[in-house]
């Protein structure tokens, strides 16, 4: 009865790992906000951003002029972290958690809209049926410098294309159609669109049968931990197995 | 612990681990967990019967003598018999052996300048572009000028070559005002439409990335670098020419196509680049 009640105990232990590692995290919930708001938006703008880009959007000094940059730009520097600008200037702008909550960047991305024509901020649909066109265009355009599977790269000069495993759908379409920073604008019809965004999708959340996908960088780290840890494991099974039957056979 | 005991506590945790593999396949599955129950699962087993075999068996090691492998006495001296070495003495043996060594060597020696024909001719210096030919995108759809926003790349081929290494380009639509090309070249450039050529001419691959705020472009093999805004040419590393310009026109639809081939060879640099005029 003590070995039934052990033997229960372990497998309850080991079904509880592995619950706990198949949970996802939980998705924040979009909240019942106001749409953006142009007055909330110049003062918020005034405060945090008219002393680099004007106050209406024109660059001060040398630095960017936003006058037509639009929703989608505004959208993706707010939500992404890299507008406010906190590095030594001309360096690369930083991905970081945002500095303002939804409702401001709303009331921001209204104001921003509001200074000029730029691009709206992009419907995209992520349609399965898209993912072999998706991997197509992803390889031919996005690759190069974000890598096959997605995980960045760097570009020469000092600058990096950004892993895209952070980039949920609409953050890579708006960066897409705006070109921020180094990257160059891809303005596609809607379809192809859809089909690279479902197709980031589709990197971001593959799954990774084989367990450790080494940072996902390539076949070569694969290749070596395959050679020196599996194949060094393996030996030493071989050893040990071949040392024990020595062991004893010599006896018998 | 004793041999019996080594023996049930591997066979038990191949079975607990076996019932366990049970468990996560039916709360969800889990790859990684399922791979380290199903080894103990079968490392138990084969561990448990391994120590048996060893401990419990009494099984010493017996060799069985093989028999001898020489055909009997008779058989030997009939399959000599059959093959009549009298004809063909020692010395002349080794002399045509000797001559059929120097021939082979001789033969292995030649063939390979065979390779050295026939010349390419002017396979190197052509690709499929022709003057007229639309520039399309790999989905085959043909380009306006209006179709790309400034900052906008696309890899482009002739619409009847989709897919050709050799013709493979990179259109980058930029700020005309911008735009420093030879004054010849301008022209090439319409509305700030500037096309070059992939194929690195360093060592051959794909240029595919692109620096959008100093418009560079830069080979990932061996981080040459190109100035989109002047003709392309290399700005760091190991590439010593341009990248061959794609000369762009707009036809009568408002669609952009090629005013003939590229103008230089694509690809690496080759001994007879600048033979223009001779055949190969």
């Amino acid at each position: 009865m003590r070995r039934l009640a052990a033997a229960l105990a372990g497998l309850l232990v080991v079904g509880g790992v592995a619950v706990a590692l198949s949970l996802e995290p939980a998705r924040a919930d979009s909240h019942d906000l106001e749409p953006g708001s142009i007055e909330r938006g110049a003062r918020l703008y005034q405060a945090g951003c008219a002393t680099c880009h004007g106050d209406s959007g024109e660059g001060v000094d040398g630095w960017p002029p936003i006058v037509n940059a639009g929703e989608a730009s505004a959208d993706f520097q707010l939500r992404t972290g890299r507008m406010p600008y906190a590095q030594e200037r001309g360096q690369q702008a930083q991905r970081k958690p945002p500095a303002y909550g939804e409702q401001e960047i709303r009331d921001l991305v209204a104001f921003v809209a509001s200074l000029g024509d730029g691009p709206a901020i992009p419907e995209v649909t992520l349609d399965p049926a898209l993912l072999s066109p998706g991997q197509r265009l992803f390889a031919s355009n996005c690759a190069p410098c974000h890598g096959a599977s997605g995980n960045g790269g760097a570009l020469g000069g000092g600058a990096i294309a950004w892993p895209l495993t952070d980039a949920p759908p609409l953050i890579v379409a708006e960066a897409m159609i705006t070109g921020p920073g180094q990257m160059p604008i891809f303005d596609w019809p809607q379809e192809d669109l859809n089909a690279t965004v479902t197709y980031v999708e589709y990197l971001r959340s593959a799954p990774s049968p084989g367990g450790f996908s080494i940072g996902g960088i390539g076949p070569v780290p694969e290749g070596l931990v395959a050679w020196f840890v599996g194949m060094a494991a393996l030996a030493a099974v071989v050893y040990l197995v071949g040392r024990e039957w020595d062991r004893t056979g010599d006896g018998g | 612990m004793t041999a019996e005991r080594l023996i049930a506590a591997s066979l038990v945790v191949s079975a607990l681990a076996s019932l366990a593999l049970v468990v996560v396949f039916f709360v969800g599955g889990h790859p990684q967990i399922e791979g380290i129950l199903l080894a103990l699962a079968l490392g138990g087993l084969g561990a448990g019967i391994v120590i048996w075999s060893i401990r419990l068996l009494n099984a010493p090691i017996q060799v069985e003598e093989r028999h001898p492998l020489a055909s009997p006495e008779q058989t030997r001296n009939d399959a000599a018999s059959t093959v009549d070495m009298r004809s063909i003495t020692r010395r002349t043996l080794l002399v045509r052996l000797l001559l059929g060594a120097v021939g082979a060597l001789a033969a292995a020696l030649a063939i390979p300048a065979l390779a050295l024909g026939p010349g390419p001719g002017r396979e190197l210096f052509q690709t499929p572009w022709r003057a007229g030919s639309r520039i399309v995108g790999d989905d085959g759809l043909p380009i306006r000028p209006d179709d790309l926003a400034i900052g906008s790349v696309r890899t482009v081929f002739p619409e009847d070559a989709i897919g050709s290494p050799e013709a493979v380009t990179l259109l980058i639509k930029v700020r005309p005002s911008e735009l420093r090309l030879d004054a010849q070249r301008m022209s090439w450039a319409p509305e700030g439409c500037v096309g070059y050529s992939k194929i690195c001419t360093h060592a051959g691959c794909p240029v595919g990335l692109y620096r959008a705020e100093e418009h560079a472009l830069l080979c990932p093999c061996h981080q040459s670098t190109f100035d989109v805004l002047r003709g392309a040419v290399p700005t760091f590393g190991p590439a010593a020419r341009p990248l061959p310009q794609l000369p762009i026109d707009v036809d009568a639809d408002g669609f952009l196509v090629a005013r003939g081939d590229f103008p230089e060879p694509v690809g690496p640099s080759f001994w007879n680049l600048t033979h223009t005029e001779t055949d190969g």
